[in-house]
């Protein structure tokens, strides 16, 4: 894998088609209040991040990303080897964002390696977006991570066909257990030490497919996908001395579509999936999301309603996000404040009153190259929701960024 | 003998010229393809000024050409790319690409009034039109820095959507060439758009540079056109959603 950096300065110093961008983030994150079990109340990031291009030949492309990060709350790892799977518990130092070989002939389009594949078209929450796991360390700001994949895609005039192979299984990044972001029931006492064991990883393939089409005015797409569920259920070992909590993920079966329709006023879009497990302890359930959405002016506007059916009970305790949005209101809006300011807002509400998050965010662009940004997250709800479990947890970030 | 048959008679040779006249123009400017690089300066109406740039490719000819327009700079908007196939009979399909997200996405027919990416230019300004959606009407003869033009009219026809009532343009008498148009909302002039440095490209004429006004929110956006060609070989699999994802 590791030889890719090599072929993308080789490719770059021959005078080959080379594109590269990158950025250097510095975030403060502030939290006015104590976690149930984390009382920092600060965190300092830093991530460098590179991304290149490099069309060696009119068919063929190598695309590299790196990420070199650090921070203050032991979220990154201190070590200073060079991550490529992005299975670990913690960020790695340093890690391949992005590795893959492109080809393309005609209609036909093969990405080989770790790559990034998004399928859904709705905004907030994705149910079919099955190949995209998040880092959820902060669940509510939270990024896509790659997966190792080979991605065959023929587009055919209007259709699209996709088919995916991920031979290597890529979980979401859960929240650590000594932070924040875990909460821990009021009434648990345990005698001995709760630690985070490692997870059981499945072994074999997943695999999806999605046919798209693009109509006159309008599109809609199919998705299949046959693997396991990147977000976790949370199970527990006895050790002698500890208890020991782990990950495992359930297998997974996605009946899905979208769609989205331009009306008069609004587009809509809609996107949903029925999910199905041969586990015992994962639930089989429809997740959905209808929105509607307008730009008028310097204004986007979006909003809409996730909601969700149960049509098999079964989970005993997991770690799920998107179907923690799930029966809630959800919106987004943006303002443009001439070419270089921008505020935007954020939200989900749960529709019996008992979550809500909500925020804000203004961003000035101060040079050609530095930004700043400035949000604040509010978090508010009951213990016994997704949402309002956060309740603690509501914050402000700071940030400069230097693109290049 | 009523005098009606004859205005009538009169006003459809008007608009039968108008409408010969651009069609002789696209006939004139036709070209296979087209790319150059784009050099864009935005002010604001409080005379600060950003500057973006971006490649442009171009396929196909009125009303049957698809394009692709990629930003190459500042930094933070770098592989930004909006994909636009026109079609003869409607108004054009168009995605836009976010690497950031990694993702594309359609822009729908309403929200074509928007600035695109902080220009004055709107999403629909970046459209070609087929003259068969519109009607156009004559309404005379004006010098325009000292050229000679014809002033026309056009406005959407019914069922054709359009963000704009009508679109006054002046196309110059000796070349028909097109170096003007003003934008109508209802009655309200709201952008004006002034084609400068016009040359012979490639055999081709061409503005070198364009200048947009958006007369609602005072701001300009002036495109100054680099290493423009024209009917250089350009695939069609450049101007698929696919290649707005691989980032060519």
């Amino acid at each position: 894998m590791k030889p890719l950096l090599p072929l993308l300065l080789a490719a770059a110093l021959a005078g080959q088609a080379y594109q590269q961008r990158g950025y250097l983030d510095l975030r403060t994150t502030l939290f006015p209040q104590d976690g149930f079990n984390d009382n920092g109340h600060v965190i300092a990031d830093a991530l460098f991040r590179y991304e290149a291009s490099a069309k060696l030949t009119p068919w063929f492309k190598l695309n590299g990303a790196i990420d070199a990060r650090s921070d203050t709350h032991r979220q990154t790892e201190r070590s200073a080897r060079f991550d490529w799977q992005d299975r670990g518990f913690l960020r790695p130092a340093f890690s391949f964002r992005r590795f893959s070989a492109t080809l393309h002939k005609g209609p036909v389009t093969i990405e080989l390696g770790k790559q990034f594949i998004r399928w859904g078209k709705a905004d907030i929450l994705n149910p079919i977006d099955r190949f995209a796991p998040k880092d959820f360390l902060n669940v509510v700001d939270n990024e896509f991570l790659g997966v190792l994949a080979a991605r065959l895609t023929i587009e055919k005039g209007s259709h699209t066909f996709d088919l995916v192979m991920q031979p290597r299984f890529t979980p979401s990044r859960t929240p650590l257990l000594n932070q924040r972001w875990v909460i821990w029931p009021a009434a648990l006492q345990t005698p001995v030490p709760v630690v985070q064991g490692a997870p059981d990883l499945p072994g074999g393939v997943q695999s999806g497919a999605r046919w798209n089409y693009l109509g006159k005015g309008y599109e809609m797409s199919l998705a299949f996908y046959e693997g396991h569920n990147h977000l976790p259920q949370v199970d527990a070992r006895l050790i002698p001395g500890r208890v020991e909590l782990f990950n495992r993920f359930a297998q997974m079966r996605m009946y899905g579509g979208a769609g989205a329709v331009p009306l008069p006023w609004f587009t809509v879009k809609a996107e949903g999936g029925y999910f199905t497990s041969t586990s015992r302890s994962a639930d089989n359930y429809v997740l959905y999301v209808v929105q509607a959405e307008r730009t008028i002016g310097e204004w986007t506007l979006v909003g809409g309603y996730s909601g969700e059916h149960v049509t098999a009970s079964k989970t005993q305790f997991d770690f799920a996000p998107d179907r923690g949005l799930a029966r809630a209101f959800i919106g987004r809006a943006s303002y443009a404040i001439g070419t270089d300011r921008t505020v935007s807002g954020e939200a989900a509400i749960r529709q019996n009153g008992q979550g809500a998050w909500v925020k804000g965010e203004y961003t000035q662009t101060l040079s050609t190259h530095w930004q700043a940004r400035a949000s604040f997250t509010l978090i508010r709800g009951g213990a016994d929701d997704f949402i309002g479990q956060y309740r603690r947890n509501s914050h402000a970030i700071l940030g400069m960024r230097y693109n290049f | 003998m009523s005098k009606w048959p004859l205005l009538l008679a009169l006003l459809a040779a008007g608009a039968q010229d108008a409408r010969q006249i651009v069609e002789e123009s696209q006939k004139r400017h036709r070209s296979q393809s087209q790319q150059y690089d784009g050099v864009l300066q935005v002010f604001n109406p409080n005379g600060k000024n950003s500057e973006k740039r971006w490649q442009f490719f171009r396929s196909g000819n009125y009303g049957d050409s698809k394009a692709l327009l990629r930003f190459v700079n500042p930094p933070e908007v770098k592989g930004v790319a909006l994909l636009i196939v026109n079609h003869p009979e409607r108004a054009s399909d168009q995605w836009m690409w976010l690497p950031e997200l990694q993702r594309d996405r359609r822009v729908a027919l309403q929200d074509r009034s928007t600035r695109f990416f902080g220009t004055d230019f709107s999403y629909e300004d970046l459209e070609e039109r087929d003259v068969s959606q519109s009607d156009f009407r004559l309404l005379g003869e004006e010098t325009l820095d000292g050229h000679a033009c014809w002033k026309i009219e056009s406005t959407p026809k019914k069922g054709k959507f359009s963000q704009y009532g009508r679109v006054v343009s002046w196309m110059r008498k000796d070349i028909y060439f097109p170096v003007q148009y003003e934008m109508y909302v209802k009655e309200q002039m709201v952008r004006r758009l002034q084609y400068r440095r016009i040359e012979r490209v490639n055999n081709v004429w061409s503005a070198l540079e364009m200048e947009m006004f958006d007369l609602r929110r005072k701001g300009r956006t002036v495109l100054r056109t680099e290493k423009l060609q024209y009917n250089i070989p350009l695939k069609d699999e450049l101007f698929t959603l696919q290649a707005l994802r691989r980032g060519e």
